[in-house]
């Protein structure tokens, strides 16, 4: 009888005890911070190996298409994507689908540019820009394909795109290297299919996105892929970096043991309370 | 007391936080029960995020690619916002036929993209996946474990795609095959739910650093 009550019980706890535990496992995880290592998994070292073979002055594209309402997915993996753009000396412009984006990815850029040692980068414009925000991404990538000028009249400050010193001898799509697409939304395949065929995909998504990802890495026409917040935290330990995906990979890691345990606990006590039920 | 002073709103920057805070807090708040904070910051939200969206349309959109042109000299874009607008005229019962003339431009042109796209997508795919399972002189090269894998996702690959033969009754090997292929996507459909887990999981993690970094500086 004993047995049964703390079974059934267990079944009746309150959702909100479980919210409880698992906000304070979160916040015990973030303030008291340990290095843990991370599994490279061959997609990231893939993103990893390719914007490592860049060369100093290559152009990238970042595609930044993400809201506030995945920032903590999506900052980390471009703040890491940026920082590693940086370290190899390669140019890059961003452009967003989404309007939030826009002024997000943009204030990103400048954190991380400004706190960069390579002093080129400190000045807006020079290495980097940023396009500002179109609505039609398939129009958007068909005419900056053919030309970049007439497709994105102005960057986000209000600049004429062939005064940007970023931008010169980029007449196209064609003149870049390789785009990156960092998402929560289905944007990838019209980047794989309406790009210049020169130009290399990489894709940094959410993880509900992730498993989107796969049949186009399958097919090499990815070139890599950074799974969220796991990603991020892959990528900064490819580069030896320490920011957000080390920061939050813990309290991660450990708020998902914690739901298993939930699960196999909720499932034993409805298994252990319908036996002891049989019995009686 | 130092701790106090920078804590407090007495800054811009520092009521921006408490803002965001305040915000966090409110639509955290369902989670303990239904509340008015919870709706009002809500409906804030949903309002705020669709004014936003408006700002960089008008400015970075209509400004950039259809004011800027038709003052310097391209008057033809002129006529861009009363042939959009022919759309309402979808409301109309006499003159609702004008709609589907701009209606059908759009489902031609998205046509015509979309088999573009139809093909850069899928083409290689189908290329990559006839995966060799047996060396011979054009894979020499092919390992027992890729040999394996390869093997694995070809049987995956036709036993779903046996499962979405619906034209006619499936029956014995086709049956057998259709229920593994059924199984593969119902264990895959398990991986994109633990992605999904992991996702939902990463935005709380962030909330909760914004709280105690941002907010309480205790990180």
């Amino acid at each position: 009888m004993q047995q049964q009550n703390i079974w059934t019980k267990l079944i009746r706890v309150d959702r909100r005890i479980l919210y409880l535990i698992l906000f304070l496992n979160i916040a015990v995880f973030l303030m008291f911070p340990f290095k843990m290592p991370a599994t490279i998994t061959s997609p990231a070292r893939g993103l990893y190996d390719a914007v490592d073979s860049l060369q100093p002055n290559d152009l990238v594209m970042i595609s930044s298409n993400w809201s506030a309402s995945t920032m903590a997915e999506n900052q980390p993996q471009l703040e890491a994507i940026i920082k590693h753009l940086i370290r190899k000396g390669a140019r890059f412009t961003l452009v967003s689908n989404e309007a939030q984006s826009r002024d997000l990815s943009k204030r990103i850029a400048v954190g991380v540019t400004q706190s960069s040692d390579n002093a080129e980068y400190h000045t807006y414009g020079q290495k980097w820009a940023h396009l500002g925000f179109v609505t039609d991404l398939i129009a958007a990538i068909r005419g900056m394909g053919s030309n970049l000028s007439e497709a994105v009249k102005q960057d986000v400050e209000g600049t004429p795109i062939d005064q940007l010193p970023v931008l010169q001898g980029a007449k196209s799509l064609k003149d870049y290297k390789m785009v990156i697409d960092v998402t929560p939304s289905g944007t990838l395949p019209y980047w794989i299919s309406y790009r210049p065929p020169n130009l290399i995909v990489g894709y940094a998504p959410t993880s509900v996105m992730a498993a989107e990802g796969f049949t186009y890495l399958d097919s090499k026409q990815l070139v890599g892929m950074i799974t969220g917040l796991k990603g991020a935290h892959e990528y900064e330990q490819l580069m030896g970096e320490t920011g957000l995906g080390h920061k939050f990979i813990n309290a991660i890691s450990f708020s998902h043991v914690l739901i298993l345990l939930f699960i196999g606990l909720g499932n034993l006590a409805m298994i252990m309370a319908r036996r002891a039920q049989g019995e009686a | 007391m130092e701790w106090l002073n920078d804590f407090l709103p007495l800054s811009l920057e520092r009521m921006g936080i408490w803002i965001g805070a305040i915000c966090t807090v409110a639509l955290y708040s369902i989670l303990y029960r239904e509340n008015p904070a919870y709706r009002l910051f809500e409906h804030l939200f949903i309002g705020l995020a669709a004014g936003y969206s408006l700002g960089p349309l008008v400015g970075d959109i209509l400004y950039k690619y259809w004011y800027l042109p038709l003052t310097e000299g391209a008057w033809w874009w002129a006529f861009a916002v009363p042939f959009g607008m022919w759309l309402y005229f979808i409301y109309s019962e006499k003159y609702g036929w004008v709609s589907r003339i701009v209606i059908g431009v759009l489902i031609g042109a998205s046509a015509g993209l979309f088999f573009q796209q139809f093909c850069s997508l899928y083409v290689p795919q189908i290329y990559a996946s006839f995966k060799p399972i047996i060396p011979t002189g054009a894979n020499e090269g092919l390992l027992a474990s890729n040999a394996i894998n390869n093997f694995i996702f070809i049987v995956v690959l036709l036993s779903v795609l046996t499962y979405f033969l619906f034209s006619f009754e499936q029956r014995g090997p086709v049956k057998r095959t259709a229920v593994l292929g059924r199984w593969m996507l119902m264990i895959a459909l398990g991986a994109i739910f633990g992605n999904t887990l992991m996702a939902r999981m990463a935005l709380l993690v962030g909330r909760v650093y914004y709280l105690l970094h941002d907010w309480l500086m205790q990180i």
